[in-house]
């Protein structure tokens, strides 16, 4: 039986963004992993967010503040009251991760454009552009931050006990321990390995060759039935530094409904660099 | 054209054709079965360098001939180095401009080549996580500068382009069909966008459908620029598997010890891609015990200096007074 997603109002289509391109409560985000492919071109209207500078406090190492995320929102010309689409490269990984942080600052309808920028960019009858959108600025009034969707230390180790769906999307070999990030990575760690207990479902897992994310179905069988993630579990989704595990948790909460899902931004990077916090490896 | 007394109205007359063809050198002290003689084909004794010479030509010349390219609208592509260094110089010379997005993994040598070429260059931090289907970070690039500025940009996109394949069907083919005189029993090439493989192969096996075509990639999460394992081929639209006979898997860092091997042992100054065909080489013509092979040594070490330092222990030490 063909089941659909649990809240498919979340996910949008290149063929959706196309019609309504111009919309005036339709708000385009373009987040990338490399942040110079917004400037060499995107979709018509759509802002552009550096990860790196717009989406971390510089000076701690936290998500940006409640005041930060208005004065970014505000500028970007996005009010409370609008439908945000975000979308990005390397299938919509810092665009999940921009997702995540529009729910923290309790953004009612933000959504995720399937596919990510290279579906667009693949098909004949979509445009790119390179000109930059001139917003007016608007006053924007967050609410939260809405912490039940963001893991922190304490919790994690609640979690590594047992009794929680805890779930690594790193490559197989960051999980092992063979290698501590992908090579080139800056953003590292002192021990390689996993939190214990966790499980490895690698985010790719998810996505179809297109880019877009496997049915309703295909997930349900491979995380739940072959995986073994419970929904009646609580659940936190980890990777190296938040953004893949931000897409895996888009997949586990809006798609499959595990309500309870929860992204542990802090990741590798933060764990693995812990005084005395069990590791597990191989 | 006299390619006897190898003088030329411009450097595009050096191109290498059927009667121009690159050289084939017999390798002697490195060949462990006397019964299999080996010829390497030097694609570095290309003018611009390496095998790309072939590919980019023929890609040009068709942009130039559809009225894709003028003095206004250059060309952008992606590449590890050799193709946009070719085309760099090939447009540059015909007076286009030229845009190459690499990855960043691409030694420094291929980056100041490709600048020195006259290219603008993009870098990208590529292959962050393995992702199959994840299509490939530069060739995204790329195809955007394309897309977002038609007017400035034609994109030749070696990945699809079939006059990559076109390129190899009507030189690298009759040219080794004829430096053999019709004698080659193997080829061994390697696999990056697939363009020399397929058209070599098509051309080899209607000549002689025996020809056994024996393709040689590096193992997984591999540094040899220009090369790609299995797993990374779906990028590639010109990869036909009917036209190849066997696929061999070889640890990557072979490829730079066999690649100091043919520097030391038989004067070939081949780089780390021919060192990597040489190893699948030796597997097979120790198996196959009988024949006559051909392997294609895509470009020389020049350009690799950084790579085999970082790869080959013990290089570095005494380069410093």
């Amino acid at each position: 039986m063909m089941t659909s997603y649990a809240h498919p109002e979340v996910l949008v289509s290149t063929d959706w963004v196309k019609e309504n391109l111009g919309t005036p409560n339709i708000k385009l985000v373009e987040i990338d992993v490399d942040t110079k492919a917004y400037e060499a071109g995107h979709i018509p209207g759509a802002v552009g967010f550096n990860w790196q500078t717009q989406l971390q406090d510089q000076v701690r190492r936290d998500i940006i503040s409640k005041e930060a995320f208005e004065k970014l929102v505000g500028d970007a010309g996005i009010s409370p009251s609008d439908t945000v689409i975000v979308y990005g490269d390397n299938n919509n990984w810092f665009a999940a991760y921009g997702f995540w942080l529009f729910k923290i600052y309790g953004h009612k309808d933000v959504r995720l454009m399937n596919g990510g920028r290279v579906k667009w960019l693949n098909e004949s009858d979509k445009q790119l552009v390179t000109d930059v959108p001139q917003p007016t600025p608007v006053q924007y009034k967050a609410t939260g931050p809405h912490l039940e969707f963001r893991a922190m230390v304490p919790l994690v180790f609640e979690a590594s006990k047992g009794g929680w769906n805890l779930v690594d999307v790193r490559s197989p070999d960051e999980f092992t321990g063979k290698v501590i990030a992908p090579p080139g990575m800056s953003e590292t760690a002192q021990r390689g390995g996993h939190i214990p207990n966790a499980k490895s479902i690698p985010w790719s897992t998810a996505v179809a060759p297109d880019g877009t994310f496997k049915s309703a179905n295909e997930l349900r069988s491979i995380y739940i039935d072959q995986k073994g993630v419970d929904p009646n579990k609580q659940t936190i989704a980890y990777c190296r530094i938040g953004e893949r595990s931000s897409h895996t948790w888009f997949v586990l909460k809006y798609l499959l409904g595990l309500e309870n899902a929860r992204n542990y931004d802090g990741s590798w990077t933060e764990y693995g660099n812990l005084v005395a916090a069990p590791i597990e490896k191989a | 054209m006299d390619h006897t007394k190898r003088v030329y109205n411009d450097i595009f007359e050096m191109l290498p054709t059927e009667e121009n063809p690159s050289p084939m050198v017999r390798i002697n002290r490195l060949n462990p079965n006397p019964d299999f003689p080996l010829f390497a084909k030097l694609e570095w004794m290309n003018p611009f360098g390496s095998v790309k010479d072939r590919a980019a030509w023929t890609m040009l010349r068709d942009l130039e001939k559809r009225g894709e390219i003028n003095e206004k609208r250059g060309i952008v592509e992606p590449t590890s180095g050799n193709t946009g260094i070719s085309l760099a110089a090939m447009a540059r010379a015909r007076g286009y401009h030229m845009r190459a997005v690499v990855p960043n993994k691409v030694p420094l040598e291929k980056k100041l080549l490709l600048k020195i070429a006259g290219a603008d260059l993009d870098v990208i931090s590529d292959e962050l996580c393995p992702a199959p289907g994840l299509g490939d970070g530069s060739i995204n690039l790329a195809k955007t500068h394309a897309k977002a500025q038609a007017h400035r940009y034609a994109m030749p996109n070696q990945y699809e382009n079939e006059h990559n394949v076109q390129a190899h069907l009507q030189t690298t083919g009759p040219e080794i069909w004829r430096q053999t005189d019709g004698r080659i029993t193997h080829l061994f090439v390697s696999l990056g966008t697939c363009g020399t493989v397929s058209g070599t192969s098509k051309f080899l096996k209607s000549k002689n459908p025996e020809i056994k075509v024996i393709a040689v990639q590096p193992t997984e999460g591999h540094d040899v620029p220009g090369l790609r394992n299995v797993s990374q081929l779906g990028v590639s639209k010109l990869f036909d598997s009917s036209l190849v006979d066997d696929i061999l898997e070889i640890e990557f860092r072979l490829a730079y010890a066999r690649a100091l091997d043919l520097c030391q042992n038989e004067g070939l100054l081949a780089g780390p891609s021919s060192g990597l065909i040489f190893e699948g080489t030796r597997e097979i013509i120790m198996r196959d015990k009988k024949g006559l092979g051909v392997m294609i040594f895509p470009d020389n070490i020049f350009k690799y200096t950084s790579n085999m330092a970082k790869h080959i222990a013990g290089l570095m030490s005494g380069t410093q007074a």
